[in-house]
């Protein structure tokens, strides 16, 4: 999956704008958003924000988690916790670059909000090579992955399920006679292809 | 102009005798969002959605229609054509996974859809699997024609299954007791119970009946 696609789910997700037009509700087949009154604010989703604030329709409110005291709370969090704690936003690197991206006038303190949420984002990164070097290790054949964002888990494909496949194919591996190594052949007459999608 | 859009829309739902599924207009773009990354990260061909396909299209073509009919000037006609890429988007990825995967496996795509009751190919699909066989087969054989009488591996008795212990990560959407996990050593089977909302990264071979059923979710 490319790092788009986690970028399009996480563009469903609701932001509040302040609208500087008024105009009845937008009826969407995912619902209706509006009626819109300039200078109320409105939520709507990522995309539609992004869209107006590109035509320079609205402005852009930062989520109650985008400001540097929560983010630094979060950040300690992470950093003294050994599991993987909760993030306030099940995309948070999708909002972060999209909103810092068009709207960083609107949002205070956009560059140090940046280097926060790289700092976590590198925490995070860090705990997660670490335990899936655990897991490796110890030939795990599951895990469980509870409050890993999609962009996160996204990142380790499609290495570390290919990885574990390997493993698996050479625990179970048993030989045949007058099989060739390179065709890892069972004793059916079929041959399984290699992780297929990514 | 609006009021006529939710009218056609709620009635497009409505006037759908052959669906038993009602759902709102927003309901039904989630589950086809899900439906799309079940398949695109499921190593088998999952089992066809064709209701859903088709209930979006015709919600795509409702809102096509709607927004030739409103002034260009409108800045919101923007909106609802950005929309309408976004879901269609979805759903030609969603055919073409399924495509991807009908060609790479066609052969045991077919056999398995015989012996099975509920086919997982729409009848599109199945004609098209089908004529793939077939030209494959034809290719295949004027390819090794240049000699006759040359042995070669039949290439029809050893088909390319897909790769059912590759690894997925999945959610849950409900409590599922008893997955079976294969360490792979000998019968050493673990048992595993996953609660409602949690993640997990396992083998496909274990909950593939569950993801089907809709408890779990890959992501």
């Amino acid at each position: 999956m490319d790092p788009e696609e986690v970028e399009f789910l996480g563009e469903k997700h609701l932001v509040s704008i302040v609208p500087s037009f008024t105009s009845e509700s937008v009826h969407l087949i995912q619902g209706d958003y509006g009626p819109f009154r300039a200078g109320l604010p409105i939520r709507v989703p990522l995309w539609v924000a992004v869209n107006l604030k590109q035509q320079k329709r609205c402005r852009i409110q930062p989520p109650e988690w985008m400001d540097v005291d929560t983010l630094e709370l979060i950040k300690t969090d992470e950093k003294l916790s050994r599991v993987f704690t909760k993030m306030p936003s099940e995309f948070y690197m999708v909002e972060v670059k999209q909103l810092l991206g068009c709207a960083s006038d609107d949002i205070p303190r956009a560059d140090e909000i940046r280097t926060i949420v790289k700092d976590i984002w590198d925490i995070r990164m860090s705990k997660l090579r670490s335990s899936i070097d655990l897991l490796v290790k110890n030939h795990e054949m599951y895990a469980a992955v509870d409050n890993l964002t999609m962009m996160e888990i996204n990142s380790m494909r499609p290495l570390l399920p290919h990885a574990l496949d390997h493993i698996y194919r050479m625990k179970t591996f048993q030989p045949n006679v007058g099989s060739q190594s390179q065709t890892m052949s069972f004793s059916t007459h079929s041959r399984v292809s290699t992780s297929f999608q990514s | 102009m609006d009021e006529d859009t939710d009218d056609i829309l709620n009635n497009i739902i409505d006037d759908d005798d052959d669906a038993n599924i009602q759902m709102t207009p927003a309901e039904l773009i989630q589950k086809m969002e899900e439906i799309w990354i079940n398949e695109k990260f499921a190593p088998e061909l999952l089992p066809h959605e064709q209701e859903i396909v088709d209930l979006v299209l015709s919600q795509i073509s409702a809102m096509e229609d709607n927004v030739e009919t409103l002034p260009s000037a409108d800045f919101k006609k923007g909106f609802y054509q950005l929309e309408i890429d976004r879901i269609r988007f979805v759903v030609t990825s969603y055919l073409r996974h399924r495509l991807e995967k009908i060609e790479t496996y066609v052969l045991h795509v077919l056999k398995e859809d015989e012996e099975r009751e509920e086919a997982y190919l729409s009848e599109a699909e199945q004609q098209f699997a089908l004529k793939y066989k077939e030209a494959l087969e034809e290719h295949f054989d004027n390819a090794t024609m240049f000699y006759p009488g040359l042995p070669f591996e039949d290439w029809k008795s050893n088909f390319v299954r897909p790769n059912m212990n590759s690894f997925v990560f999945l959610k849950a959407k409900s409590n599922v007791e008893g997955v079976v996990v294969d360490r792979g050593q000998g019968d050493d089977n673990e048992i595993v119970d996953i609660k409602a909302g949690s993640q997990m990264l396992i083998s496909y071979k274990g909950v593939s009946d569950l993801i089907k059923k809709g408890d779990l979710r890959l992501i």
